[in-house]
């Protein structure tokens, strides 16, 4: 008979969330976009071409753009309180 | 509000990841080739036509009417850690191998059995409950508790002694400032190094002496390990996944020593940051990596200028960011100094000066991210700039540690990232 | 009743040695003393201090002092084979 042995899982153990849903947008017109820039090279031409494009074709509104002081902090808490009190959607960065 | 993330193609994982530990399994995310940083601008120009593109296709859907909640997930029920059985097949050793292969919770060497019997001989160690929860573990923010961290100093191979080290050093690693979530996910080499301070230091074996960054003693080696299980399996960072670290460093298996208080000329580390002597502590410092500094001088302004030369390099994330380098000094190197009568915090302030680099040193692209992050610190920042290493000198820190011989070792840090000392709990058993 | 398993040593086995009698004189006097100079630091005046030492107290014949271009290489093999050669005592350091 082969002996079997119990043993236990190191990974973290199961948790239960909340369910998110995802929040649209029907469109971009008259909407307010923010940028957090990463500050990670090229992401501010990046934030700047895509505010003209979001603007000049998708009728954007208005665009804020707030860049961190560097790629490997987290974006201040003022910056995330101006743009969740002021904009319709918001996009960060990630990656080189 | 509606966020939307961009990554470049190699951080797309590490994006879904997070977003997935954070709750937000279905975060919006547009990609742009992989390595974005370095192309000319009018690729950038390009990239933006089509992420535009992208991000209108993934935002403007049909509307919900649900409201979004809260962000932060709600920790309804922090289950007990799984079990498995397994067939001694051709034996427990083996077989259990077999299967820690087959689903990466190993660092590539072979690990111990996670056996009940082994997990409830650590947990004697502790009046903690097993499934209290110690911290939630950046960049998957994997809840870890008293039984999860457990279970991985088992695979270790720690001893069950060991066990209120590790409850402590979970904690430092999770602060704030100690900023685990970018340590974790970084294309740096950075490796979380533990220091253990006080009088559990010569209870448990831990070494400070000969060799004491290196392989060899139980405590440091297990202790060490047991910490980087805990970061793969319990916060999720495995490499070229969530861990980007593009090389990596050998100290990413293992990176504990004691500090070599017997032999220190001056306060320990512990009682520096203020705990008593008698109090046994843990730091975390994110370290990337170490450098040998073999010198012979004797003289200690000329010992000083040497280390600061070594300190030295263009290629430095400490010197963009201003960061917190640490110093471990041998005892020869220690005595030269303390000879001259200097206090910790004197060798800190004139090796602060020794250390200062010209701007111009760096590479034009490094100068760009330099002005980034720290024209708030200096002011305007030109090629003559003298940098100091750290924002102020009592960031760089010291210890003595070594056996002899004239080799102290300067272990550069991450950039942001600040180390903490956390007092080990001397009521767990 | 427990059960046990054979496992195998790691360590490299002992090797039996040569079975040789470390070599002694009788005296230093009139003899030939050689010395490996390992180039760490102060070596060379101790070798200085102990030449003086062995000629005039011990009354040796001569003193041969030969030298390493670093410490951490072996002495070259012309060296080693003159002191064979040449002396009857030979001295070398080791450590800092």
């Amino acid at each position: 008979m082969i002996e079997v042995s119990t043993v236990l899982v190191p990974t973290a153990p199961k948790q239960i969330f909340v369910e998110k849903k995802q929040l649209t947008l029907e469109s971009l017109r008259g909407r307010v976009i923010g940028f957090i820039d990463n500050a990670k090279p090229n992401f501010k031409d990046l934030v700047d071409d895509l505010e003209q494009i979001l603007i000049a074709k998708y009728g954007a509104r208005k665009v804020i753009k707030l860049r961190k002081r560097a790629a490997s902090i987290p974006a201040p808490t003022a910056y995330i309180d101006q743009l969740a009190g002021a904009c319709d959607l918001v996009i960060t960065g990630s990656g080189d | 509000m509606v966020a939307v993330e961009i990554c470049s193609s190699a951080f797309v994982n590490l994006g879904r990841s997070q977003a997935r530990a954070l709750g937000y399994e279905n975060l919006p995310i547009a990609v742009v080739p992989h390595p974005f940083g370095t192309v000319d601008r009018q690729i950038v120009r390009q990239f933006a036509e089509k992420c535009a593109c992208d991000i209108v296709a993934l935002v403007c859907l049909p509307p919900v009417t649900e409201t979004l909640e809260d962000y932060q997930p709600i920790i309804e029920d922090v289950q007990g850690a799984a079990e498995l059985t397994i067939e001694h097949a051709p034996n427990l050793m083996i077989a259990f191998n077999r299967l820690c292969r087959d689903r990466f919770w190993s660092d590539g060497l072979p690990v111990m059995p996670t056996t009940r019997e082994a997990v409830s001989a650590m947990l004697a160690q502790t009046k903690r409950p097993p499934q209290q929860v110690v911290a939630r573990l950046a960049p998957g923010f994997g809840v870890a508790t008293v039984e999860c961290i457990a279970i991985n100093a088992v695979l270790a191979g720690c001893d069950p002694e060991y066990m209120p080290i590790l409850l402590a050093a979970v904690e430092a690693m999770a602060t704030q400032r100690f900023n685990l979530q970018s340590i974790q996910s970084t294309t740096n080499p950075a490796a979380v190094w533990l220091i253990v301070n006080g009088p559990i230091v010569e209870r448990l074996g831990i070494n400070g002496k000969f060799n004491c960054l290196g392989e060899g003693v139980w405590a440091n080696a297990t202790l060490g390990r047991a910490l980087r299980l805990i970061l793969r399996n319990v916060s999720g960072a495995l490499p070229g996944e969530m861990d980007r670290a593009t090389q990596g460093q050998p100290a990413k298996y293992s990176f504990c020593c004691a500090e070599n208080e017997g032999e220190s000329p001056w306060e320990p580390l512990h009682v520096e940051r203020g705990f008593s002597s008698e109090q046994s502590t843990v730091t975390v410092v994110g370290a990337e990596g170490t450098m040998n500094m073999c010198t012979l001088v004797k003289e200690a302004d000329e010992l000083i200028r040497v280390i600061g030369s070594t300190f030295r390099h263009p290629t430095s994330n400490e010197y963009v960011h201003g960061a917190e380098p640490w110093l471990v000094l041998c005892p020869e190197h220690a005595d030269i100094l303390h000879e001259a009568g200097y206090t910790k915090s004197e060798v800190k302030r004139r090796l602060w000066e020794a250390s200062k680099m010209q701007a111009s040193e760096l590479s034009k692209e490094d100068m760009s991210r330099l002005q980034s992050s720290r024209t708030t610190e200096l002011g305007v920042i030109g090629a003559d700039t003298l940098l100091p290493i750290s924002h102020h000198y009592e960031d760089i820190s010291i210890i003595v540690a070594g056996g002899s011989g004239a080799h102290s070792v300067y272990v550069p840090c991450f950039g942001n990232t600040r180390s903490v000392t956390v007092a080990i709990a001397s009521d767990e058993n | 009743m427990a059960n046990s398993i054979l496992i195998h040593n790691p360590r490299a086995p002992f090797s039996q040695g040569s079975g040789l009698k470390a070599s002694v004189l009788d005296h230093l006097a009139g003899k030939v003393v050689g010395f490996i100079d390992n180039t760490k630091p102060n070596f060379n005046h101790l070798m200085d201090d102990l030449a003086v030492t062995l000629l005039e107290d011990y009354q040796v014949r001569s003193v041969i002092k030969r030298g390493k271009r670093v410490q951490s290489i072996p002495a070259p093999s012309a060296v080693v084979d003159e002191l064979v050669a040449e002396c009857d005592l030979v001295i070398t350091g080791s450590g800092d």
